[in-house]
């Protein structure tokens, strides 16, 4: 396992830095830097999108998840990931058009402008604060726990950590967004090859497609239906993480920065096509995997399971290959949002040119040690962790669409909820308010309250 | 207001789209216990949300094709 694994990742690694080393040299101005010159076709761009959307948590997360849960998961993520590459058909449209009319300095920058006012940068920038860095902080933590179980005798929790940070900081900060982009192909097809292997060794071990689902039907047949034996994805569950997972491109920058810079709008729906399919290709197998832990680890704990179906049941090569998939994963999707948060930073503060840039490099690495910091005092429940970051960050999208959609600026109003939403959230996650309203998910409540305020902010001032 | 082909198709497949969302989270998908009919061995509720999921990403090339370009 050790001689593949020094195999795999020198040659991982070496590309990645002369990737990154190429991507500098094409490096002329800023906005190179910032926004990879704004000329990404589709292969690249489907790829850097589809990369920075499944991270760790795709193949750490949803076979635990599915494992636990069952097959209701794939309603949880690769159902709303449909819905949500149909939404950028629609919104991806409204959003360049937005750009190409008012240009582009991040979101949080747009948002100022769209709504004459500075608070729709800062409401914006504080939801993506405080929901971005726990979720960059749970990917690098997701894949430091798994080296821990890989390697026992080795490296602790956040010396792996640290290592991850590093190597990120270093290739992003050389090479800029094109860097990143080149890397995230390279996790893109990493990922998709491996959860393939790994889901047929796994079908192959229990006897083949069809004895998988009678063996899960004898042991636990609640795994075949929703809400699954611990009743979590229930209609409401699965409703409300549907809605925060439809407004990611819209609320988070990594992604919206994506349909930015796409070379042009039929490139952009072209990618969101080859999305939607790479999603249902790489969850597919996820559930496969899940599915196969509930018969051979049941009780196991995740590191356990994960440690046993990705390394341990395994050859050694395709073992090799998971770990180096994983690392790759945390960092695709880690350095892409504080790539963007950086450019988000930048946005909103009024310096020259150069200064600007400099500002978004040092904005990178304090949001990276934020990370770091969080990524060693959070838990290990990576996917409900990630559906917590993906339902607040969705608290912006009303406020978002609101601004992108009207020709003329809405006021303070929407700004207000928005920000009002977004504390609700935070103080019923901290324990302060409830989790429920009535007989309704508090998540679910706020992003139907602020629909209904930007509705009514539309038709009042229209 | 703008009758043009492009955008009737357009709004009759956000029509269709918002209907498979809908009927997702029923209990036509989503059905307690439901294993059965099963389809290529998988249980009901997974054939059935595998399948809204595949025509929504048809749907999603079907609208951009109606949609404008840059």
């Amino acid at each position: 396992m050790l001689t593949w694994l020094l195999i795999v990742g020198s040659i991982y690694v070496t590309i990645l830095f002369l990737l990154a080393w190429r991507s500098r040299r094409m490096i002329r101005n800023h906005r190179d830097f910032l926004m990879a010159g704004s000329n990404i076709g589709l292969v690249l761009g489907f790829m850097t999108f589809a990369a920075t959307l499944f991270s760790t948590f795709t193949l750490l997360g949803m076979p635990d998840f599915s494992r636990t849960h069952g097959i209701g998961a794939w309603i949880f993520l690769a159902f709303s990931d449909a819905g949500m590459v149909f939404l950028i058909v629609w919104f991806g449209y409204l959003l360049r058009k937005r750009v190409s009319a008012k240009g582009f300095n991040g979101m949080s920058g747009l948002l100022q402008d769209c709504y004459r006012n500075r608070w729709a940068g800062y409401i914006y920038f504080s939801g993506v604060f405080i929901f971005l860095v726990p979720y960059v902080a749970i990917q690098i933590r997701g894949v430091a726990i798994f080296l821990v179980e890989a390697f026992t005798t080795t490296m602790p929790i956040w010396a792996w950590s640290l290592l991850i940070v590093v190597v990120m900081l270093v290739y992003s900060e050389l090479g800029g967004l094109k860097a990143i982009i080149y890397a995230d192909f390279m996790q893109g097809t990493l990922l998709m090859v491996v959860v393939w292997i790994i889901a047929i060794t796994c079908m192959k071990s229990l006897g083949g497609w069809s004895e998988m689902f009678r063996q899960v039907e004898t042991v636990n047949p609640a795994l075949l239906s929703t809400p699954g034996p611990k009743g979590l994805l229930n209609s409401q569950f699965l409703i409300a993480s549907f809605l925060a997972i439809l407004m990611i491109p819209v609320t988070q920058p990594q992604l919206s920065t994506r349909l930015v810079i796409m070379k042009n709008t039929r490139s952009m729906y072209r990618m969101a096509v080859a999305v939607g399919t790479f999603a249902m290709l790489v969850i597919f197998p996820t559930i496969i995997i899940g599915l196969y832990g509930a018969l051979r680890y049941p009780d196991a704990s995740v590191s356990e399971f994960l440690g046993g179906v990705l390394l341990h049941d395994q050859a050694a090569v395709v073992g090799s290959a998971a770990i180096i998939g994983l690392f790759a994963a945390a960092m695709s999707t880690s350095d892409s949002q504080l790539f963007a948060m950086g450019n988000e930073f930048r946005g909103l503060i009024s310096v020259s040119e150069s200064g600007s840039l400099l500002a978004a490099r040092l904005a990178i690495i304090i949001f990276a040690l934020a990370a770091l910091v969080f990524s060693l005092l959070s838990s290990d429940q990576l996917v409900l962790l990630a559906r917590i970051s993906f339902a607040g960050t969705a608290m912006m999208g009303p406020l978002v669409i609101l601004g992108i959609l009207s020709s003329r600026p809405q006021g303070g109003f929407m700004i207000a909820a928005s920000g009002l939403g977004l504390m609700a959230f935070i103080l019923s996650q901290a324990g302060v308010l409830p989790e429920m309203v009535g007989t309704v998910r508090m998540d679910l409540f706020l992003m139907m309250a602020l629909t209904l305020c930007a509705i009514a902010s539309y038709i009042v001032r229209r | 207001m703008n009758n043009r082909p492009g955008n009737i198709t357009w709004l009759l497949i956000v029509t269709i789209a918002l209907v498979l969302v809908v009927i997702t989270f029923t209990p036509l998908v989503l059905s307690p216990g439901r294993i059965y009919p099963k389809v290529l061995s998988m249980p009901y509720t997974l054939w059935t949300s595998i399948l809204i999921t595949v025509i929504l990403v048809v749907l999603t090339y079907a609208g951009s094709r109606t949609r404008n370009n840059d």
